[in-house]
């Protein structure tokens, strides 16, 4: 059995008493100065390794701390074997497959997460790089950005490192961190043609970017997604939740969106999750009325102690919260996410302002 | 590969284990194209399902669950068109936790997702990879929300899932689809849908019945300029050749609720509709595995109803004759 992330050790009657402050309106935060909306506050740089193509580390007020490194490779292409004609190596001037569009493999993007106390195999490390990385591919952007010729592409390696113990669960933090190091990723520019072999200008200032800047003003800039967790607390919708607010929620969504230049909406979606609420795992608690030290009668069978725990579902008294997510619900969460001036143009628009600033 | 070879068995080549095919036969290079299937199903039609519990006898719960593939398999060529979805599934418990174990106030899940080495095209090896237990947290996830775990404190239970066969990820022909995972969502489906039924068949408390479905965002072969997008469900991948986006989910009909949502690809602003689809998809199987529960039931319980009638025959005589 893997050690539980973020498991805290809070007593059933202060479960029941934060569940009931976040289920109020308006909800009441651990940290009572932020709203459902707030993040919580962090130090961010970039550009903090210096043999790495792209970097940055952020650090949270809770002391987690991230650091990403990012690195790209040539690596050669394995040919296919080709149908029919067999078209040469393409040494002219002609200007076909000089984009690659559509040419890009899910492969020659590689992420890796490191959480201390977890091996490389342990639920929590596994989750977290696969829905990092089916994020990144799912619009399929950067792989095609990542071809350089027929014979040759780049290979980019994302190597996330939490640096403190996962404080609390370290998914928004590891995105956000990750988003920073591959827009500030700059690759060294190409000089050689069609498909020689690949050679580079070894002038770092001609390095562009992986994210280009766009150049006009009206179209958005193509963004790396970055991964928003929010939880539910009866009707209400949390972002950013603490260890704590993590453990008495109903049920927790990861959402990754990414900027989007076409729709009206301020971002589009690219992968969605559930997570499996720790509060599964809380202990109930033993009301007064079960209890013969306060009082009460204890039940004289199980089948009895189970009728008397069924009523009392809506007592107050902290039972682990049962069932999943309703659908409006989902939808509701997703509509907060994307909207115009919603959570995640916000968060996209702070990181991006880390960068220029 | 290295890390995950198996150093007690004399392993396989690591590569692909497909049948070869030789260019030199084909005459035209347009031959593979008409190798490649297509839907023949409606929008809205799902793929037939088998499934069967109880087909472990050691274990306290387990099922089977097979959604054999619709297009029919052409004798002239070797390689299979299209894949078909096999899973066996078996519980474990409830059983105490070792003495070892620290005290646990709720019944501890543990979820192990394996392919077959046969599974798909591609070879397995037997150390669970990165995908397999990606598949593991997501099928946990979707189990914890229904199971009412408080009512076993110090207790573990164990769900273990075998695939036999998976969807494959694109027709064998597409060389950007491999990789690419979009089997891999009717996979979790399909685990979802068997896992739930081993556990009312292990007779586990659970809140309602969770079943699995998929659904997926597909560009129109038939359009011009393919921007047009449809909504299908129950893809299978390798009749499509581009997906968009999918979708899939654990959904308790009862209840109106998900505990899990796995959904990737370009879904753009609004993944409502992706969301509702696949519920449609996932009360489909519902009525499959209601029916061979009940089925399964019914063959449980007769002898005890048989026994009780004869019973109640006995004791009607007996009424006759004191009368």
């Amino acid at each position: 059995m893997p050690p539980q992330a973020a498991l805290v050790n809070l007593s059933p009657a202060e479960l029941s008493f934060l569940r009931s402050t976040l289920s109020q309106t308006p909800p009441l935060r651990l940290d009572v100065t932020k709203g459902p909306r707030d993040f919580r506050s962090m130090r961010a740089e970039y550009d903090v390794l210096p043999s790495a193509n792209g970097s940055a580390r952020i650090a949270l007020e809770d002391g987690t701390e991230a650091l990403v490194g990012v690195k790209a490779e040539v690596e050669k292409t394995p040919q296919t074997p080709v149908l029919g004609e067999q078209d040469d190596v393409d040494m002219s001037n002609g200007d076909e497959h000089s984009d690659g569009k559509g040419q890009g493999q899910n492969a020659w993007v590689q992420v890796g997460v490191d959480v201390p106390g977890f091996r490389d195999d342990d639920a929590l490390p596994v989750f977290l790089a696969s829905m990092l990385a089916e994020s990144l591919l799912a619009s399929g952007e950067l792989k095609d950005r990542l071809y350089i010729n027929r014979r040759f592409h780049w290979k980019l390696y994302i190597d996330i490192l939490l640096l403190s113990p996962p404080l609390s669960y370290p998914l928004g933090l590891l995105s956000m961190t990750t988003h920073l190091a591959l827009l500030t990723t700059h690759i060294p520019s190409l000089k050689s043609e069609k498909d020689e072999d690949p050679l580079f200008d070894d002038d770092w200032d001609a390095a562009s970017p992986l994210y280009p800047k766009s150049t006009s003003k009206s179209s958005a800039r193509d963004k790396p997604p970055v991964i928003i967790l929010a939880i539910a607390v009866g009707p209400n919708i949390i972002f950013d939740p603490a260890k704590e607010e993590l453990a008495v929620a109903d049920a927790v969504l990861a959402i990754a969106c990414t900027t989007s230049s076409s729709s009206s909406t301020g971002a589009k979606i690219v992968s969605i999750r559930t997570i499996d609420p720790p509060s599964h795992l809380t202990p109930p608690a033993v009301p007064n009325s079960m209890n013969s030290a306060t009082g009460g009668t204890a039940p004289d069978s199980s089948a009895q102690a189970l009728t008397m725990r069924e009523m009392l579902a809506t007592s107050g008294v902290w039972t682990p919260p049962r069932g999943g997510m309703k659908r409006g619900l989902v939808s509701q969460v997703t509509k907060m996410v994307v909207e115009k001036g919603g959570v995640a143009e916000e968060i996209i628009g702070a990181l991006a302002g880390i960068e220029t600033g | 590969m290295a890390t995950n070879m198996d150093r007690r068995r004399n392993n396989a080549p690591s590569g692909g284990t497909h049948a070869p095919v030789f260019a030199r036969t084909l005459r035209e290079p347009e031959y593979l194209q008409t190798l490649r299937p297509t839907r023949a199903r409606g929008q809205n039609e799902l793929r037939r399902i088998y499934l069967q519990t109880g087909i472990v006898p050691s274990a306290s719960g387990s099922a089977y669950l097979e959604i054999p593939s619709s297009t029919s398999i052409s004798s002239s060529t070797l390689i299979k068109p299209a894949s078909s979805l096999k899973i066996v599934a078996s519980i474990q418990g409830p059983k105490p936790l070792p003495r070892s174990a620290p005290f646990s106030p709720s019944l501890l899940l543990t979820t192990t997702v394996k392919f077959a080495p046969f599974a798909t095209r591609q070879r397995r090896g037997y150390i669970r990879d990165s995908t397999e237990r990606d598949l593991g947290v997501h099928l946990e996830t979707a189990l914890r929300g229904v199971i009412i775990g408080e009512r076993w404190p110090k207790s573990g239970v164990e769900v273990v899932l075998t695939i036999l066969e998976g969807d494959e990820d694109g027709w064998w022909g597409d060389a950007h689809a491999s990789g690419s995972g979009w089997g891999l969502l009717n996979v979790l489906a399909g685990c979802i849908t068997v896992a739930s039924a081993a556990i009312t068949d292990a007779g586990i408390d659970c809140v309602d019945m969770v079943c699995g479905g998929v659904a997926a965002l597909v560009r129109n072969p038939d359009s011009k300029d393919g921007k047009d997008l449809i909504k299908i469900l129950d893809p299978c991948p390798v009749e499509h050749r581009d997906i968009v986006a999918a979708c899939a989910v654990g959904y308790l009909a009862s209840r109106d609720e998900v505990t899990e949502i796995w959904m990737k690809g370009d879904v753009g602003s609004d993944p409502d509709a992706l969301i509702e689809g696949a519920t449609h998809a996932s009360v489909g199987s519902l009525s499959v595995v209601k029916e061979v529960l009940l089925e399964s039931l019914q063959a449980k319980f007769q002898k005890q109803i048989e026994n009780s009638q004869g019973a109640q025959k006995r004791k009607a005589e007996d009424v006759e004759m004191t009368g």
